[in-house]
């Protein structure tokens, strides 16, 4: 209890230098993940979307690491600050946009928090956007190559991507989105189970993320009408374009697969049939 | 209670993963740094090994700039505030990453330059630096001596040849010709296709990164240059010195020989042995640096190519742009004048306003704003609505009442408009 007073103590003091913020935030991670909570926990209730269960506590805790980690790598531009209230300051900034995270009831089962947690890593990784070609439609690398179209010279980092993937991003994700072993079997389960049901669900679902987090591209990436795509895939401009968009785009994918029919004539029609492992 | 353990599990994975605190990136050094301003991704740092610079305006403020590798893992980050200049530069293992901000009341800006690290280069020069050593050994090899003089020839022919294309380069810039594709693009209406602007926006982007990776290879070039003449010169002088002693010692030698080809020999052997070693050190090395300087040679003309097919692209997407442009002013330009001919003839006096030619800006409404209250809005304006992108309205004023600028500040005292802004 004594040792808790002191850090605190530590925490609501000045460091006036990047090497006392990183010393100071260090000593103090469990402290400064419990406020975050808390004040996520705040946030939810007081916009009305908490519920005193075990999937809002496992969404507010992964919602807090992301926080945090942030925290961690930015504030050390912020010194002189005293870091609790930094830390305050930059959970109530990141609240007061008008959509700070992807919240929707059906996000908190364990196939929502699973598709939500690709998705959500997908804007931040490009391991992990090339991964939801695989996730999503069983897409091979050279598949996705083929309809995205890339040059020769863009290809290897798609082997590269899905070999990063394979040996330690799917973890890290699954980490990150808090699954288990047990959710993640369980889900394999129902899969085999009921296919249908279980890939008509996850289209709902992942139609959601993918519209939410399509904002997170930058405003010079909006979905293109099919002509569009023609002239760009036959002119051989806009590969990240190309990537960045049909990863989270259904629809799209599925008209510039029709556009490239020809050229990628062993692929079958993008179907949603989700792969839980990589 | 089998949920609460989870739950507790799942923290001390998070704490832990925090307190390691390492750099998680399972990338390796040649894979590209994603930059990402305000937590949107807006492009890559190039990987290769190749100087990169990045660089990006916004109009409002730009909160913080981070840094992730290709698998998501952060790199670096900086926060600035509000109003002022921040900067930080982040260490990597493949070289730094100079992190800027800058933020004013108009908008805020922010940059990205990435510096490899100089163990490439260094290697390289200590390379030079020992073979130049080894010019100077008791029995130089005239293989290495041909050798080192091929791999300066080259360098210096190279450092033209890209000194040439960045001067050509700055030329290009500065000619009439582009000067004249700014006006045309600036007198262009914001109507053009978004294909195509999207297009034209990477051609350029292409072009601008194209154009800093050349000038960054152009200064590395250049200390490269400056480093390898003073490793010759030092070199040089003790060569010279033993210009003047050796053909004295090879008499001195020849005398030798003689004597001791009639002794036992075993002496000769080792140091036979120790200098043939030498000299295929120096070969390999020598090798190597011919190896490099290839690949350079091959990499700037690959760069100078296509530079040159890029700018070809951007004049051609440039002139369709102005020619789209002039045909709807034109097109434009005749429907007004029909329309005032028709209104004169309706008319006699009508109004001078009448010349005036159509304001287009764009405006974002607050988030509260309803379609009624907007429609009020343009109503009171005199205007309407052109076009709708990413939240984002162009209204077109026939006749704006007062100057651009005190109108734009009307607009932008509005309730319900949160930002304005005139450009695409």
């Amino acid at each position: 209890m004594a040792d808790r007073t002191a850090v605190m103590g530590r925490l609501e003091d000045v460091v006036s230098t990047p090497e006392e913020f990183d010393r100071v935030v260090s000593q103090s991670l469990p402290i400064l993940l419990e406020r975050t909570r808390n004040s996520m926990r705040r946030y939810l209730r007081d916009i009305g979307q908490w519920s005193e269960d075990t999937a809002h506590e496992k969404f507010v805790l992964r919602w807090s690491a992301e926080y945090l980690e942030q925290f961690v790598l930015a504030g050390r531009s912020d010194v002189p600050c005293r870091p609790l209230f930094l830390l305050d300051a930059f959970v109530a900034k990141l609240h007061s946009r008008p959509e700070p995270f992807c919240y929707h009831p059906e996000l908190l089962t364990p196939l929502g928090r699973f598709l939500d947690g690709l998705v959500a890593r997908a804007v931040v990784s490009r391991d992990a956007l090339i991964a939801l070609y695989y996730h999503c439609y069983g897409m091979a690398p050279r598949d996705v190559i083929a309809v995205t179209g890339l040059s020769e010279s863009e290809s290897q980092r798609i082997y590269k991507n899905f070999r990063r993937w394979r040996e330690s991003g799917w973890q890290r994700t699954m980490e990150m989105s808090g699954m288990t072993d047990m959710e993640l079997e369980e889900l394999v389960d129902q899969q085999e189970c009921h296919r249908q049901q279980f890939n008509h669900e996850a289209e709902h679902i992942i139609r959601f993320a993918q519209d939410h987090y399509r904002k997170s591209e930058p405003d010079y990436y909006p979905c293109l009408s099919r002509r569009e795509w023609e002239v760009m895939f036959s002119e051989a401009y806009g590969h990240d374009y190309r990537l960045w968009h049909l990863a989270l785009c259904m629809n799209c994918v599925e008209t510039t697969w029709e556009l490239g029919r020809k050229r990628i004539s062993t692929i079958e029609k993008p179907r949603l049939e989700i792969r839980i492992r990589p | 209670m089998e949920q609460d353990n989870d739950l507790a599990d799942s923290s001390a994975r998070i704490l832990g993963r925090l307190n390691r605190n390492e750099s998680r990136s399972a990338c390796g050094p040649s894979d590209a740094i994603q930059v990402f301003i305000n937590e949107r991704r807006v492009g890559c740092l190039g990987g290769n090994d190749a100087d990169a610079s990045f660089q990006f305006q916004r109009q409002g403020c730009v909160d913080q700039i981070q840094l992730r590798s290709e698998d998501g893992a952060v790199l670096g980050s900086l926060s600035a505030p509000e109003c002022g200049f921040r900067a930080v530069r982040i260490p990597l293992s493949r070289g730094t990453v100079e992190l800027r901000i800058h933020n004013t009341a108009e908008g805020g800006s922010a940059s990205a330059l990435f510096t490899p690290s100089q163990r490439r280069w260094a290697g390289l020069l200590r390379s030079i630096v020992e073979s130049a050593r080894a010019m100077i050994s008791p029995q130089p090899s005239p293989a290495a001596v041909r050798g080192i003089r091929a791999v300066i020839v080259t360098q210096a022919l190279l450092a033209v040849v890209v000194l040439g294309t960045a001067a050509d380069r700055i030329a290009a810039w500065i000619t009439p010709e582009r000067s004249g594709y700014s006006d045309t693009h600036a007198e262009a209406p914001p109507a053009v296709p978004q294909a195509d602007v999207a297009k034209l926006e990477q051609q350029v982007g292409d072009l601008a990164r194209m154009q800093a990776k050349t000038w960054e290879m152009v200064q590395s070039q250049r200390q490269d240059m400056a480093q390898l003449q003073l490793a010759v010169a030092k070199a040089s002088s003790p060569q010279n010195h033993g210009g003047v002693v050796m053909p004295a010692a090879r008499q001195k030698m020849g005398e030798r020989q003689d004597v001791a080809a009639q002794d036992t020999g075993h002496r000769s052997p080792v140091s036979m042995g120790s200098a043939q070693m030498e000299q295929e050190r120096l070969e390999a090395e020598i090798h190597n640096l011919t190896t490099v300087n290839a690949r350079l040679s091959k990499e700037m003309a690959g760069l100078v190519e296509q530079n040159h097919d890029l700018e070809k692209k951007l004049k051609a997407a440039g002139s369709e742009t102005a020619k789209v442009a002039v045909a709807r002013q034109e097109s434009g330009l005749a429907a007004r004048r029909s329309e005032r001919e028709r209104h004169v003839s309706m008319t006699p006096h009508a109004d001078a306003r009448d010349n005036a030619h159509p304001f287009l800006f764009w405006v974002n409404f607050s988030e509260g704003a309803t379609q009624e209250s907007i429609d009020r809005w343009m109503h009171d304006m005199h205007g309407h609505r052109v076009a709708v992108n990413g939240g984002w309205q162009e209204v077109e004023v026939l006749q704006p009442s007062m100057p651009a600028d005190r109108f734009l500040e009307k607009v932008r005292g509005a309730k319900i408009v949160k930002a304005v802004r005139v450009d695409r």
